[in-house]
């Protein structure tokens, strides 16, 4: 299976979407630069649209859970400079998330 | 080692594209025409200067400090690598508080990992020629590599003054110069050993200068004297 798939057919399971596409009509922007992800925490009413985009001119990821306990429930990556993604979280709940390539990146979305 | 080389003319080049874009020099006549102001005004106590000095003395630091450490651990001077790598992580954290000092709490959180991370990949290196696992030396090297491209970004993000490329030369070229002093002291070639310290902390400066000068670029009225 399309590893991109999979990543879509997981995130439906935990009620979201993901678009690797411009993030438009996002009510809440994420920033990546300098190797953090600004702001964070960010508090969202479910449903809303979180989008991330990475003004670092190096490959980052957006990966949910924590670099000791990834929980698979979701998982992109932003190529490089410019690169943009948009998650919706239906289910409200607390999502950590944190960069695989460097895992001292970490960040919260806590959705009412 | 044909990647190192060619790395190395890299950081040279580069090195010097940045210093020809840092700043125009005051010609003679010029110097001649304020010459009266200048002596009334000279001073090296400026907040530019300070700036410069402590990027250098630190990243100086960084090397003679790592040196110690990769020196005790080949020889297996436990206690002394402990103290030496403890001294070589308070160097670390100097030097984050330094990039935190111009670009904020965030920044510097997020460096010191980074930063931190390199020199895990040099006791990996370490390490693998410790135990003639060359397996292990190739891939630190390679992650060491791949490093200059994360540091390189991290810097252009914060300073558009600073090419990726340029820095990550720059920085592949300490990677190839602590490689170096590695190397001696697994030999145990105090000559080449003390001969490449002393060429590594030099190379330092190639990247503190342009570091300093980019950041006085960026926040002029921050470091203007």
């Amino acid at each position: 299976m399309n590893g991109q798939w999979g990543r879509v057919m997981v995130a439906g399971i935990f009620g979201m979407v993901l678009a690797l596409r411009e993030p438009a009509g996002s009510e809440q922007s994420v920033a990546i630069q300098t190797f953090q992800f600004k702001p964070t925490p960010v508090e969202v009413p479910a449903g809303t649209k979180v989008g991330f985009v990475n003004h670092d001119d190096i490959a980052h990821t957006v990966t949910s859970g924590t670099p000791e306990n990834p929980d698979g429930k979701f998982s992109f990556k932003l190529g490089g400079k410019d690169a943009t993604a948009t998650i919706e979280l239906g289910k409200p709940g607390v999502y950590p998330y944190f960069c695989e390539r460097h895992r001292s990146m970490r960040g919260e979305i806590r959705v009412k | 080692m044909k990647r190192f080389v060619s790395g190395i003319v890299g950081a040279v080049a580069a090195a010097a594209i940045l210093a020809v874009n840092i700043g125009e020099p005051i010609t003679p006549a010029e110097g001649q025409q304020q010459g009266h102001a200048m002596t009334a005004m000279a001073t090296s106590n400026t907040k530019a200067s300070g700036l410069r000095s402590t990027l250098n003395t630190l990243f100086q630091e960084h090397i003679y400090l790592a040196a110690a450490a990769t020196g005790a651990a080949l020889d297996g001077r436990d206690a002394e690598f402990k103290a030496a790598a403890a001294a070589l992580d308070a160097n670390s954290v100097a030097i984050s508080k330094a990039i935190g000092s111009v670009y904020g709490q965030g920044a510097e959180d997020a460096f010191l990992p980074l930063w931190r991370r390199h020199i895990g990949m040099v006791v990996d290196y370490t390490v693998g020629v410790a135990t003639n696992d060359k397996a292990k030396q190739d891939k630190a090297v390679a992650d060491l590599i791949g490093y200059t491209q994360d540091f390189g970004a991290f810097l252009q993000s914060a300073n558009p003054n600073l090419p990726k490329s340029v820095v990550a030369d720059l920085v592949k070229h300490h990677v190839v110069t602590l490689k170096t002093v590695i190397d001696a002291q697994a030999a145990k070639d105090p000559a080449r050993t003390y001969t490449a310290v002393r060429t590594a902390a030099g190379h330092m400066q190639m990247i503190a200068d342009p570091l300093a000068e980019a950041i006085v670029k960026q926040f002029p009225d921050k470091f203007g004297s």
